[in-house]
């Protein structure tokens, strides 16, 4: 494969930022400056825009037409970039992670996708290649894939019209996140302090209004876009997680690679029996790209469903729990009946809470190391709190407040399984 | 296998045994001149202190004031220097065959273990007072960020033999993340 450059267009959408950059500089310093010229503002305003715009696209334009990619002929992403200071960055394809096809919204707007291939190891080991027709991004994903000796598992790509694992329609997103308990709760005080202001005309209430209103709206309107269409597909690599509106993301979650999961169900959603399911995936910090949300909302038997394939033989209804004993009730007074631990073959799990409830599970093959901790108040009452520590992600196994003699004979347990799933 | 009862009982003796984590046997306790390092850092920080006395001496604040912020002050240094010969003595550590125990802690207790197979790097630092006194810390760390395994106060000589103990037990037993 001879080097080549990503699509010619891309210098115009990666310039796209400036232009709000421009015309917020323009709105205060500027505008001041161009005003004493005389002429015009508004088309001195219009002109300073393309100029700066143009001279954003003249840099973008000068890094693009240095930046070249290739599959050398070891098999390996190649990716040489740089005006001034060159990189020379090369993907063992032999680790592939992951290679997935996102549309950000500016792009999508003139038919291009961005690519990003991703290989196992520490730090930024990743090639983002932006921007792409996505015939072109949807070939070279072929390559990678089939430079990674995995093509017998190439995906149809983005469009397979198979039957997805599951999907979360739009509405049930709504409904679920407008159900949450802090926003519902907030959403509540705002209505109750608008009836209070129309009643008593006291302007100083609004300002308390847009924030409990506006925080609220801004969180879901926020998760609503970035779960939009969420889906969910089963591929030969791991599931497949399609989402969002604006921009579109696509991740693929290796069954391997998950170390904990947590099941939460807050309290307004458990009438419909919705719950949500959480990921700790290896070496993966969640950011935009990389969901560690499995599914947002689906009905409980659905969610578990998806569980099963991330973790086979576990059957999360039929954990051994063993539950805090009853002087928990001092240290915890809402959640004690909740608070539990079961330890099985594969896996340890924790259950806690009262208004949110959750389960949070961990492969004894990927906890790092069993801590128990005891505070003042837990140890008047003789109990203490286990931990199994992950690797960082959304999901904390921590069993809070079981007996001494419960967490002396659960950690003891935890290291003997620790150890015996690793020497499978 | 299990700890008698209370995990914070040191492995090896069943049954009761002292609340201070390391008091028991079977833990092997830092040097006492982990209490001396912290105590000095203490003292540095009370130069502080002393300025802000000078500051209400030579103000036209009533010599009450300044009676009243000195008993305040040294019933605090009093108090700190006592904590911490106990926080320094509830320290202890213990190699098990297949894994490393840290108890700390004696407000909140802490007990840690971490299998050898599970280390991924093990660290050894002195800061320059600790270095003046001679003593070091270890920390193991492990693919999780909470795994909080330091043992601070080890004599030199100890703290490079445990980290080479250590290493070389991790490497054998190392399954990869």
């Amino acid at each position: 494969m001879t080097p080549r450059r990503t699509n010619p267009l891309s210098p115009l959408i990666q310039a796209a930022p400036a232009l709000p950059a421009a015309a917020v500089f323009l709105l205060g310093p500027g505008a001041g400056m161009i005003s004493r010229g005389g002429a015009s503002v508004i088309a001195l305003a219009i002109a300073g825009a393309i100029i700066g715009y143009a001279v954003f696209v003249g840099a973008a334009w000068l890094l693009w037409w240095r930046r070249t990619y290739w599959i050398d002929d070891d098999g390996d992403l190649r990716l040489d970039s740089g005006l001034i200071q060159r990189s020379a960055r090369r993907l063992q394809l032999s680790r592939l992670q992951s290679v997935d096809v996102v549309a950000p919204f500016l792009a999508r707007l003139v038919g291009l996708v961005e690519l990003r291939v991703e290989v196992a190891g520490a730090g930024d080991s990743r090639i983002v290649l932006r921007y792409l027709t996505r015939a072109d991004a949807e070939a070279l994903r072929t390559r990678v894939l089939a430079a990674s000796q995995q093509a017998d598992s190439i995906e149809p790509g983005a469009h397979s019209p198979v039957d997805p694992l599951a999907l979360v329609p739009s509405g049930r997103l709504m409904a679920s996140l407008l159900l949450r308990s802090v926003t519902a709760a907030l959403l509540l005080v705002t209505a109750v302090l608008l009836v209070m202001t129309i009643a008593t005309q006291g302007p100083a209430g609004l300002i308390l209004v847009a924030v409990t209103g506006g925080l609220p709206i801004l969180s879901v309107a926020t998760e609503f876009l970035a779960n939009y269409g969420f889906r969910v597909d089963r591929t030969s690599q791991g599931l497949r997680i399609r989402r969002g509106l604006v921009s579109t993301q696509a991740r693929t979650i290796p069954p391997d690679r998950v170390h904990a999961i947590a099941i939460v169900s807050p309290l307004l959603w458990r009438r419909w029996h919705w719950v949500r399911v959480t990921v700790t995936i290896a070496g993966v910090e969640a950011d935009q790209a990389r969901p560690d949300v499995l599914i947002p909302v689906a009905p409980r038997a659905e969610a578990l469903r998806l569980v099963a394939e991330v973790l086979p033989g576990v059957d999360i209804d039929g954990l051994p729990f063993e539950s805090a004993p009853r002087s928990a009730r001092w240290r915890a007074p809402w959640s004690w009946r909740f608070l539990a631990c079961a330890i099985t073959p594969e896996v340890i799990a924790a259950r806690s809470g009262r208004l949110t409830r959750r389960i949070s599970l961990a492969l004894h093959a990927r906890v790092q190391s069993v801590r128990v901790s005891e505070g003042l108040w837990e140890r008047r009452l003789g109990l203490a709190t286990l931990h199994a520590d992950t690797a960082p992600g959304p999901v904390d196994v921590a069993a809070r407040h079981l007996s001494m003699a419960q967490v002396d004979t659960l950690a003891a347990r935890e290291v003997a399984e620790m150890r015996r799933a690793r020497h499978l | 296998m299990s700890f008698g009862g209370d995990p914070f009982t040191a492995p090896g003796s069943v049954g009761g045994g002292s609340s201070d984590g390391a008091g028991g046997s079977g833990w092997v306790p830092v040097s006492p001149r982990l209490a001396t390092a912290r105590r000095i850092t203490l003292l540095l920080g009370y130069l502080l202190v002393i300025a802000g006395g000078v500051g209400i001496a030579i103000s036209p604040l009533a010599i009450g004031w300044l009676v009243a912020y000195a008993v305040v002050a040294l019933t605090a240094l009093v108090w700190i220097w006592w904590i911490i010969g106990r926080r320094v003595r509830s320290f202890g550590y213990a190699e098990r065959d297949n894994d490393l125990l840290v108890v700390s802690g004696i407000l909140i207790r802490r007990l840690v273990i971490v299998p050898y197979g599970r280390m991924q790097m093990v660290d050894l630092t002195a800061g320059p007072i600790d270095r003046w006194l001679g003593i070091s810390t270890v920390q193991l760390h492990t693919a999780a960020a909470t795994t909080d395994a330091t043992i601070p106060g080890l004599l030199p000589a100890d703290a490079v033999a445990l980290r080479d103990r250590l290493a070389a037990r991790g490497e054998q037993r190392n399954a990869g993340l």
